[in-house]
């Protein structure tokens, strides 16, 4: 028994220091086994390997630890020591084995999940996300992880600092249960992009959470992905709290999303239906025919604020079509119980800036304005600029990514050889 | 025994080559519960514009809306459909009038004129006319045999016109169809193609299969043979027929625009298609679609201009008023006469179903037009133009304008409508700015899409490799979703 | 300005701690601070979450932090005279007072600035309870910023200030961003 482990030992050993690492993440592989069987002892070989030097092998023993059954009495020991593994690990040695250091994430993420501890993660993901990417917008499965402890700590901020940087690039995690070599697992991805999406909705981000469900179910898919039926009615629910209609989805989107996850969420189609009769009767018997169904899919906050919603949106059609109305007129076209709540609702709209009004109390009247922005002074300008700087910071993007497409081997076989096949580069795909 | 005796109305549900049908059912059902009470309707007049089953169908559908008329409307129906072999629809009709005559609610009616002039079921009639078709049933099928025997293409083509008139008569829509369809394989010339096509739109439009009529009538109108000649008399004729057809399916299917353009093509002196319309029916038709949905200027050029169209307003001078005083911007009095014919409109099967949404776009067009001119209008002047208290005007115009029909705004403290004046430059800020924004939000998809499909992500059925599978995403489902606020 | 870019700061630095906390419980005093300072900017998302974090245990032991969260969930429900009520029934610890006192201060200019921008008259009660201050004090407030008041009515009419933009950036780096976007739209 211990002279299998003496002999991993030195095996790690001698491959770390010949810097032998494609061998070494090879014959670790094998090693798992070896080590679970092994445990007792795990701890004495930890002992005698350095972070530093020798990351791959510890990376594999702590993989080994959180995959022994039963380990309750371990637990804070086992914590303290990957956290201090992954503070201090070699972050080149570790992304030639990005799929066992996510892992790794993965099992300490569910291990604090079960603890209900998920605070105590965050920044540790954090960093293991900065070890194991190359730049700051790549996306690695380990970020599902850490929104999915900002959600359960409701501890949002961290999450958003990472959510806010556009993803441009996918670490390639070889996992090996699948059989087909670098593949990054999609379930991640859609768990990242459904998390994401509830984050935003958290921060009443509505416009960046739009974006994410809708990343989420333009996922290409040849089955139908709980999560990303999921992300389709959020979808649905956000579209309409944000333009009081469902978006169009991508014609890109995969065919499972027509098929099979629309059928699946007639409740919330006859919502959106209607939502869009501006009638409020209908909405709410909408509402409280389905609302077993919401209830059960967690939206039921999400459906209440389209019913406050509704209001806001007939208020804004009312602006639209009057200079003036009183505001028992307002309340009575729009179905609100009285000319105060119409003040109300008419108050926060304004606060809000969604509507241009004011109020006269003395003859309990409303005078709609016209939007006053006249798009003069320096701050458009200033706005302009920065909208102009992103703009132009995408085109370089492209014509980067165009680029690469030029020199690729492939393509250039491709392109100046007969066009046989045809087809698509990626630069003329989803355009 | 291929007759059937089944009424033809309630085998229309289930015709196979109905495409459109169905749907449209429904909504005439919806509007078919409404009663006309006072309509000024010369019923003899009426139906005599009409022979074989158009004067059936108009009369049916007057008994089913109209009870003033019901009794003497099926009397009429019932005496024409004995010059028919139509047994089905004889006893459909004796089946309505045995309900008419056992309800109590008219007494009076039946009382007085009619006990004795009720027609009675004639059962020996029934019979000797079911021998009969079938008789003739019988005689059609074997000559069509003995022509087809000898292959002579002309005498093949006429044996299945035969064999589908005798359907039509006898009521059996889907045969005679099927019949008219079969000629096609044997026709030798371009006049033989069209005479197919008038057979197939004829039995289309009883079947109310609407999206058949149009499609043979663009197979008429492309015919080699008609196109060349469309100069003759004869072709003027069969011109008017396609174009009366095609009218009549776009008003079936709403699309009344394209409707009124069919109905205005066709010729007074050659309007004679009494299986299916009137020429009354075409001014009425055309009139209303025309003023429904066509601008000042092509109402101008295209209607009161027509010299062939105005032939036909002479026969509804009713109408003509009406579009005249329309032109003349006389709105109410237009709006008037309107209310008045609606009643004899109401009865008229094609154009029934049609008529609020007729009436509400005329009366909208009306509003806009009225305002056009302006940059702001009292209201209440503008409700006395329009016969309408000023709180349901607000609440028309209001509907106008989310509907972007009218650019302006309604002052509802002193009532007046203001048109809105449009900042150009804001708007183009506007636009400009929520352009950008798109673009970022598209490109940055654009962008990950590429890494996405890079690297190959794909969600997979879960077969392959269970741990990718989805039992894990559902029991993490419930984790997730727990922590999602509740506002 | 200043006292904004101070709050951002010590907001940084409180959540660093929370996330540094050992078993992520932090003390009692950063949660306090924290939320106040998030009611302070108005973050009123990050305020509820806060709160939900925080554990039961702590808030039994520091029973500041419910009384601090009152005056979120009213202004939450944007209740101007409930939001006063809230932060006048309560003395509140050194540990958050001067916090607490800006959180009043600035819902106080929340609500002048809506009163400004959405009436053209308004009771004067309403002005007193939007803003939490007596109908003498209210009176003589809007006297000063030259709100004309009908006596006889009590109806204060609004006068909507101009509002004045600050910021401007050296015109040398405009110049060279305006250089840069032509050189990109030209190509």
């Amino acid at each position: 028994m211990a002279s299998a482990l003496e002999q991993f030992v030195n095996t790690v050993r001698t491959l770390s220091s010949q810097g032998n690492y494609r061998e070494l993440c090879d014959y670790l592989c094998k090693a798992s086994e070896i080590l679970i069987k092994n445990n007792p002892h795990l701890d004495n070989v930890l002992e005698t390997l350095d972070i530093q030097q020798h990351s791959l092998g510890v990376l594999a023993i702590l993989c080994a630890k959180y995959n022994i059954p039963n380990a309750t009495n371990i637990q804070e020991a086992r914590f303290n020591q990957t956290k201090d593994f992954i503070n201090n690990c070699n972050g080149e040695q570790i992304r030639l084995a990005p799929d066992t250091f996510a892992e790794l994430c993965h099992l300490v993420t569910s291990n604090l999940v079960e603890q209900k501890q998920p605070m105590k993660g965050i920044l540790l993901l954090r960093k293991a996300i900065s070890k194991l990417q190359l730049f700051d917008s790549q996306l690695t499965s380990i970020h599902a992880d850490l929104c999915q402890l900002c959600l359960l700590a409701k501890c949002l901020k961290p999450a958003l600092e990472l959510l806010d940087i556009d993803i441009i690039g996918i670490c390639q995690e070889i996992n090996t249960q699948i059989q087909g070599g670098a593949q990054f697992d999609a379930k991640y991805f859609l768990l990242y992009y459904h998390y994401g999406g509830m984050i935003y909705l958290a921060v009443r981000n509505l416009e960046r959470a739009l974006y994410f469900f809708e990343v989420a179910i333009t996922t290409p898919a040849r089955a139908v992905s709980h999560i990303m039926l999921e992300s389709y009615k959020k979808y649905i629910l956000v579209s309409l709290l944000l333009h009081g209609k469902i978006q169009t989805i991508p014609k890109y989107a995969s065919q499972v999303v027509c098929r099979f996850i629309k059928p699946l969420s007639q409740p919330y189609h006859e919502l959106a239906n209607a939502f869009a009769s501006n009638s409020t009767s209908e909405l709410n018997s909408v509402v409280n025919k389905h609302s077993e169904i919401f209830t059960r899919d967690h939206n039921m906050g999400l459906v209440k604020q389209i019913s406050s919603v509704l209001y806001k949106k007939n208020i804004q059609r009312l602006t639209k079509t009057f200079l003036t109305l009183s505001l028992s007129d307002v309340a009575s076209r729009v179905g609100l119980p009285g000319p105060a709540d119409a003040e109300k609702y008419i108050l926060h709209m304004i606060e809000d800036e969604q509507i241009y009004a004011t109020i006269n109390q003395k003859d309990g009247m409303v005078i709609f304005r016209d939007e006053p922005e006249k798009y003069s002074g320096p701050e458009v300008l200033q706005s302009l600029e920065t909208q102009l700087q992103a703009c132009m910071e995408l085109d370089k993007q492209i014509l980067q990514m165009d680029e690469e497409i030029q020199v690729n081997p492939q393509y250039v076989k491709k392109a100046a050889g007969l066009q046989e096949d045809e087809q698509p580069t990626k630069s003329t795909y989803v355009m | 025994m291929p007759l059937q005796l089944q009424d033809p109305l309630f085998q229309n549900a289930i015709e196979p080559m109905q495409v459109d049908a169905p749907p449209e059912d429904n909504e005439n059902n919806e509007e078919e519960n409404y009663v006309v009470e006072n309509p000024t309707l010369d019923l003899e007049a009426y139906a005599n514009s009409y022979t074989g089953l158009a004067k059936l169908y108009r009369l049916m559908y007057i008994v089913d809306h109209c009870p003033s008329l019901r009794l003497e409307a099926l009397k009429m129906a019932i005496s024409y459909v004995m010059t028919t072999y139509n047994v089905g629809l004889y006893q459909v009709l004796h089946q309505k009038l045995a309900e008419l005559t056992s309800c109590s609610g008219l007494p009076d009616v039946a009382s007085q004129s009619t006990s004795q002039d009720i027609p009675t079921i004639d059962q020996s009639w029934m019979e000797t006319m079911s021998k009969k078709a079938a008789h003739k049933l019988e005689k059609l099928d074997n000559d069509l045999k003995n022509y087809k025997s000898n292959s002579i293409k002309e005498s093949i083509r006429r044996g299945h016109d035969d064999l589908g008139d005798h359907y039509l008569d006898c009521g059996d829509l889907s045969s005679a169809l099927k019949c008219y369809s079969r000629a096609r394989d044997y026709c030798t010339s371009g006049k033989h193609v069209i005479n197919m096509c008038l057979n197939v739109i004829k039995v289309s439009v009883y079947l109310q299969n609407w999206s058949h009529v149009l499609s043979y009538v663009s197979k008429a109108e492309s015919t080699p043979d008609f196109t060349e000649s469309t100069a003759k008399d004869s072709n003027q004729v069969i011109l008017t027929k396609l174009k009366c057809a095609a009218g009549l399916a776009e008003l079936a299917t709403r699309q009344y625009k394209s409707a009124a353009k069919h109905f205005l093509l066709a010729n007074l002196d050659h309007c004679d298609f009494p299986e299916l319309l009137s020429p009354n029916n075409v001014a009425m038709y055309g009139g209303l679609c025309a003023l429904a949905t066509f601008d000042r200027h092509e109402l101008q050029k295209k209607v009161i201009f027509s010299s062939s169209f105005k032939l036909f307003l002479e026969l509804e001078p009713q109408l003509r008023d009406i579009i005249f005083k329309f032109y003349e911007s006389k709105y109410a009095s237009c709006l008037k006469l309107l209310d008045e014919i609606k009643d004899n409109l109401l009865l008229d099967m094609y154009i029934a179903p049609h008529i609020n949404t007729l009436y509400t776009q005329i009366r909208n067009r009306a509003l806009i037009q009225y305002f056009s001119p302006y940059l702001s209008a009292d209201m209440h002047k503008m409700a006395s133009a329009f016969n309408r208290t000023v709180t349901a005007l607000e609440d028309e115009l209001m509907q106008l304008i989310l509907d972007g029909q009218i650019q302006a705004r309604i002052d509802s403290h002193n009532k007046i409508l203001f048109a809105k004046d449009v900042d150009q430059r804001s708007t183009t800020f506007e636009k400009s700015l929520q352009m950008g924004k798109e673009y970022q939000r598209r490109t940055r998809m654009l962008i990950l899409r590429a890494a996405v499909l890079k690297s190959k992500i794909q969600v997979r059925s879960p077969r392959r490799g269970e741990a990718a599978g989805q039992t894990e995403e559902i029991t993490i489902a419930p984790g997730t979703s727990s922590s999602l606020p509740v506002f | 300005m200043v006292i904004n870019i101070n709050l951002d700061k010590a907001a940084g630095e409180l959540e660093v701690q929370e996330l540094e906390a050992p078993n992520g419980v932090a003390s009692p005093h950063v949660y306090e601070r924290l939320l106040a300072i998030y009611l302070c900017q108005n973050d009123l998302c990050n305020a509820k979450f806060l709160w939900k974090r925080i554990p039961a245990s702590v808030k039994t032991a520091a029973p500041e932090l419910a009384s601090i969260w009152a005056v979120g969930q009213q202004m939450w429900k944007r209740d101007f005279p409930a939001i006063y009520n809230a932060l006048n029934s309560v003395t509140w610890s050194e540990n958050v007072a001067d916090i607490m006192r800006e959180v009043q201060e600035i819902t106080r200019l929340r609500a002048v600035d809506l009163i400004t921008r959405a009436y053209s008259s308004i009771s004067l009660d309403a002005v007193a309870h939007m803003t939490g201050l007596t109908s003498d004090v209210a009176n003589k407030a809007c006297s000063e910023k030259g709100w004309q008041i009908e006596a006889d009515t009590n109806i204060v009419h609004p006068v909507r200030s101009s509002t004045v933009i600050i910021g401007q950036n050296s015109s040398e780096d405009q110049l060279y961003r305006l250089t840069d976007f032509v050189s990109f739209l030209e190509n």
